[in-house]
């Protein structure tokens, strides 16, 4: 098929979500006589709702950040718009709106540097508190400009000066298509965010942020870009809920507002985008059709709540995802991914020679080392004075007795936990103290023990993280272009997935891989990021006798250009893979060397047997 | 002031807990309309609410230990609605007043203001009552349990108590409190079925204030939440709820934990 | 019919393998030597013995009763006690209250005098928080907890890590007493000279498998052996 015949297809196909969205916006006017309580009022709500929640659903349905608090930018930037127009310091309705939405992300910029301090719980709770604080400011303090408890009134007919043309609304028609227009916007512009490599490092962040650092992206700035984005459609929407009604209500900054828009997103499905309309359809609709049905009417809003509890405690993915699930329930299913092939039976000693054939001694330059590094907690020293110098593509196995301070020691090189004295230095560059996203973008890369993996997210889409950190830095707010176009990008996707030998398992789901393939995943993401050093924490941990060998043999095969630092407890992968041995025991290092010096040395013996070497005071 | 007290001293008992979604269904919970003699409202209040607290935790709040904590919050949410509808729908949305009982009524004549009757009485019953909960906390066997399985429930477990069993009591309690206290509180404000809104806020600031699974983090974070309210609203009324939310933003920016914050083990 | 029957258990960590299909028996009045080293698989063991940690597969039955799958309150009312490692002393409690914590649900627990007629140390700190306890301290009174409940099984997870070599002397003094006094315990260790010094029988695992059972003397007489599973 040639590229100019598939263009009208392809194109159809990439913006279908928002030709049906055009296509039931356009057609609705015509319905709404027919449907029962239905209005452009109504419908307008809804809208303003739905464009309103865009912005939520970014926050919370892909980014995974439960904000009680939106209400706060949804009145400033409403009762901003307002006063302009009141006042009136422009009678141009786009000037006012502009204005508002500009104010509310100021706000958004301010509530969510503080708020972003702390996550879950305590992150919602601050936002709802600040959503308080502002109810109370426009309340009380500010009640000359907002009009306190009465709210401002006398909202003007939109007027929407472009500069050589107006256009002047007055009438609820005429609004609902300035909502349609712009609530399609904001819908396309969000797909594109969610679409971009920014939209990518947000769906990391939901599912496991200390990753998506570690792999080497600025998740705090990530987070605040996308609050400030939330504020800014919360803001617009405020201030069209002010030309809507003509008259802006102080209930914009209720707690109940903000509650509305969660309820709203959850019922219709959130990480949808579209789901916060569809729950404002429902909740809106609900209000009106119950209203008149004797009996009912007062209990429409337990009857939501009801569905809410329900919904939120069986089913997460509300009325999108129960569409969803139906859809693949009836369409034809593909024949299911290859099994896996089953793990050789698993044996009490491995075959395996202890020692793979020597790899010549390291001679390349130092490229990390430890000077006096140490760590103290309290009365207690988990490591103590530890020097050590890595050779460029050396394999290092740090190994000793339990307490002897190697998790603590590793920790520090991967620069998750600052020492308390001494210094660590990469190619001659200090790193002490950077962090794990910056020690990552300079080329160290941690694997974890336990796996740290992105698990609603394919296999690819997994690797396409820390690819994105090592192609495009640690913050990249690239929001327009769609992240799976990116050659470059795929090309590092297909490179890693191969060198882990996931590459047949690209579109699989995390969550659903072998126990196994999972381990290999979680050295694939350290691996993706290209780094220059790669550290292992207990790469076996938790495998069977034949899963291990496997993975010796894995990693042999990735030493190459590859300088390797790895903790273990199994001697046999231990000794199947070290050019050189450090001991660690009770935070000193007491031996260091080839293989066979260490497992002679009568220290190391003595320290795992426990005889006569000294203890630290407890 | 002294329903922040004691509303914190309602947050020791949810943190006892590890989360914070029985603050949210005390939204609900605050609010009840009883007529008929004052004591007798007390304690139908908190008898009512003891079932309540059981009912929920049973029947849908141990679904969720294991669900993440937005999770947790949301439901918590959901119910806080579903309770505030419900009583809605009993007690009609008007708002209801009522009248402190004969034997607190009346204006007592203090030195520097004249002050009702009614408001000392609730000082002195909330006293009353932090006096009962330190003693249950840290002289009696339950109290024993509590304070050791916020520390390390686990720990706990292994020595042969069946703590989830007492955070089941502890949460009914807890519950009872939040009815007790709204209570307390009814002839001071008005009675509304989503009165309990204002004091989850409330109360959440003073746990964050004083500080996580603390005692007496709870009580003096009532005591600073309560004064820096007293304090603006004599100097500038239209900033107090301000004023106590910067102070709760401070706290959190530069001392998270709280003034007297333990951190628990799970 | 053994005090403590483990039956081929299989234990994981969400999915990964850590005990694979491990079997061990304990009688009573001995003293069992759990070798091996971290990350082999003990402390997984004892927290699956303890009902911390359900199995996959396999029992684990103790007085005969299956005790596999019950919840830690239930197996330790049942006789078992789990000294954990760590030690997770109360901190916020004080000696006393952690000693009357221990004893809440025991029909006739030890008094707080005998604790202290036993560890007089820990007498003369009856009123201090757990938290301003030294190690030693620390672990004298979680062996106290232990003894409090009066329990048929001890299940000592490795009591003298931490701890500086004249207090390691006095805990291990404390062990061998108990040992003398019959009580069944199972330790584990690794400091493997102190563990073999007090047992009657040692198992030894590697990777989560069982790879040796036997005595202290059989394994001292293979250095190889030793060396090869629990040094490197």
């Amino acid at each position: 098929m040639s590229a100019r015949a598939a263009r009208p297809a392809a194109l159809a196909r990439r913006f279908a979500p928002e030709i049906a969205l055009i296509a039931v916006l356009v057609v609705l006017p015509a319905a709404l006589p027919y449907i029962r309580g239905g209005t452009y009022d109504i419908a307008n709500r809804i809208l303003d709702w739905g464009l309103f929640g865009l912005g939520f659903d970014l926050l919370f349905g892909f980014t995974g950040l439960l904000s009680f608090g939106q209400a706060a930018f949804y009145g400033a930037g409403g009762f901003v718009a307002a006063y302009l127009l009141i006042a009136p310091f422009t009678t141009n309705a786009v000037v006012a709106l502009i204005v508002g939405t500009v104010a509310a992300s100021i706000f958004g910029v301010i509530v969510g540097y503080l708020s972003l301090r702390r996550t879950g719980i305590y992150f919602a709770m601050l936002t709802l508190a600040f959503n308080e604080m502002f109810f109370f400011l426009d309340i009380s303090p500010l009640a000359r400009w907002t009009g306190g408890e009465n709210g401002v009134a006398g909202v003007p007919e939109p007027r929407l000066g472009f500069g050589l043309f107006t256009i002047n609304i007055n009438d609820p028609g005429g609004l609902y298509w300035l909502l349609v227009v712009l609530f399609v916007v904001g819908f396309w512009l969000a797909r594109r965010i969610v679409a971009s490599p920014f939209g990518a490092v947000l769906r990391a962040v939901r599912e496991n942020g200390a990753r998506a650092a570690a792999v080497g992206h600025d998740v705090p700035k990530y987070k605040l870009t996308i609050f400030v984005i939330a504020a800014a459609y919360s803001g617009l929407a405020g201030g069209l809920l002010g030309l809507l009604q003509g008259y802006m209500p102080p209930d914009a900054f209720y707690l109940d507002t903000s509650g509305q828009l969660v309820v709203q997103t959850i019922i219709g499905g959130a990480g949808t985008l579209i789901g916060p309309l569809i729950g404002a359809t429902v909740w809106l609709y609900l209000y009106t059709l119950l209203q008149n049905i004797a009996g009912i009417g007062a209990l429409w809003k337990m009857i939501l709540g009801i569905i809410f509890v329900v919904l939120v405690t069986i089913f997460r993915h509300g009325i999108c995802g129960a569409v969803t699930l139906l859809w693949r329930r009836l369409s034809p299913q593909p024949p299911p991914a290859a099994e896996p092939p089953p793990p050789a039976e698993p044996e009490r000693r491995a075959a395996e020679p202890r020692r793979s054939a020597q790899r010549p001694p390291p001679s390349g330059p130092v490229v990390l080392a430890t000077r006096n590094l140490t760590k103290r907690y309290g009365g207690l020293t988990a490591v103590d004075d530890v020097s050590f110098e890595l050779r460029e593509g050396e394999i290092r196995a740090v190994i000793g007795p339990n307490g002897a301070g190697k998790s603590t020691f590793f920790n520090m090189l991967a620069n998750v936990i600052p020492p308390s004295s001494g210094t660590i230095e990469f190619k001659g560059e200090d790193i002490t103290g950077l962090g794990a996203t910056l020690v990552c973008q300079r080329g160290i890369s941690k694997s974890f023990q336990i796996n740290q993996i992105f698990p609603s997210l394919t296999v690819r889409d997994n690797l396409r993280i820390p690819v994105l950190a090592r192609a495009y830095g640690k913050f990249h707010p690239f929001m327009l272009r769609a992240v799976t176009r990116d050659a470059a990008v795929n090309a590092g996707i297909e490179e890693a997935a191969s060198s882990v030998q996931l590459r047949d398992r690209l579109d699989v789901p995390a969550a659903e891989l072998a126990y196994g393939e999972k381990r290999r995943l979680e050295i694939g993401l350290a691996l993706a990021t290209q780094p220059q050093i790669l550290l292992l924490d207990e790469p076996t941990a938790g495998m069977s006798p034949a899963e291990r060998t496997d993975t010796v043999r894995l990693l042999r095969r990735i030493a190459a250009g590859l300088t390797i630092v790895i903790v273990e407890h199994d001697m046999d992968v231990v000794f199947g893979l070290a050019d050189r041995i450090t001991v660690l025991f009770n935070g000193r290092k007491i031996a260091e060397g080839a293989p066979d010096a260490i497992q002679g040395n009568p220290d190391v013996r003595a320290a795992y047997l426990g005889s006569q070497a000294a203890h630290e005071p407890a | 002031m002294g329903l922040t007290i004691i509303f914190g001293a309602l947050g020791v008992v949810n943190f006892a807990h590890g989360a914070l979604y029985g603050v949210g269904a005390y939204a609900g919970f605050v609010t009840y309309e009883y007529t008929g003699s004052f004591v007798a409202a007390m304690a139908a209040g908190a008898a009512f609410l003891l079932v309540v607290g059981v009912v929920v935790e049973r029947g849908l709040i141990r679904l969720y230990y294991q669900r993440p904590p937005e999770d947790q919050i949301l439901v918590t949410f959901g119910v806080a609605i579903i309770l505030v509808e419900a009583l809605r729908a009993v007690f009609g949305g008007l708002a209801r007043n009522i009248p402190a009982p004969s034997w607190a009524a009346g204006i007592v004549n203090l030195r520097v203001t004249l002050y009702p009757t009614y408001r000392i009485d609730v000082l002195a019953i909330v006293g009353a009552s932090l006096v009962l909960l330190y003693f249950i906390l840290y002289r009696t066997r339950l109290g024993l349990i509590v304070r050791a399985g916020i520390e390390d429930q686990l720990m706990v477990n292994i020595l042969g108590i069946n703590v989830t069993r007492t955070f089941l009591t502890v949460f009914g309690l807890g519950a009872m409190a939040a009815g007790f206290a709204g209570v307390i509180n009814a002839p001071i404000v008005t009675v509304t079925p989503d009165m309990g809104a204002d004091i989850l806020v409330q109360s959440f600031v003073v746990v964050v204030i004083g500080g996580v699974g603390s005692f007496w983090g709870a009580v003096v974070g009532g005591l600073i939440a309560g004064e820096i309210l007293a304090l603006t609203a004599m100097i500038q009324p239209a900033y107090s709820q301000v004023m106590l939310f910067t102070v709760m933003a401070l706290v959190l920016i530069l001392r998270p934990q709280g003034l007297f914050g333990v951190e628990g083990r799970q | 019919m053994s005090l403590l029957e483990v039956d081929s258990i299989n234990t994981f960590y969400g999915e990964a393998h850590a005990l694979f299909d491990v079997s061990m028996h304990v009688e009573p009045h001995e003293v069992v030597a759990l070798l091996g080293r971290n990350g082999a698989g003990k402390t997984t063991t004892f927290k699956t013995m303890m009902g911390v940690m359900a199995p996959k597969s396999g029992t684990i039955r103790f007085n005969g009763v299956s005790i596999h799958g019950l919840p830690p309150y239930k197996i330790a009312r049942l006789g078992l006690q789990l000294v954990p490692e760590e030690r997770r002393i109360i901190g916020g409690l004080t000696v006393e209250e952690n000693i009357i914590l221990a004893g809440l649900s025991v029909p006739k627990p030890w008094p707080p005098e005998r604790v202290y007629e036993m560890f007089p140390r820990l007498g003369e700190r009856r009123r201090s928080r757990g938290r301003e306890l030294s190690g030693g301290e620390q672990q004298m009174l979680t062996i106290a907890r232990a003894l409090v409940r009066e329990p048929q099984l001890i299940l000592l997870d490795e009591p003298f890590e931490g701890l500086a070599p004249l207090i390691v002397q006095d805990i291990l003094a404390i062990c061998r007493r108990l040992a003398e006094e019959g009580r069944t315990i199972v330790i584990v260790e690794q400091n493997v000279e102190a563990a073999l010094s007090l047992s009657k029988r040692c198992y030894i695992l590697n990777n989560g498998h069982m790879v040796y059972e036997g005595t202290p003397a059989e394994l001292r007489a293979d250095p190889d052996f030793m060396h090869r599973h629990l040094g490197i």
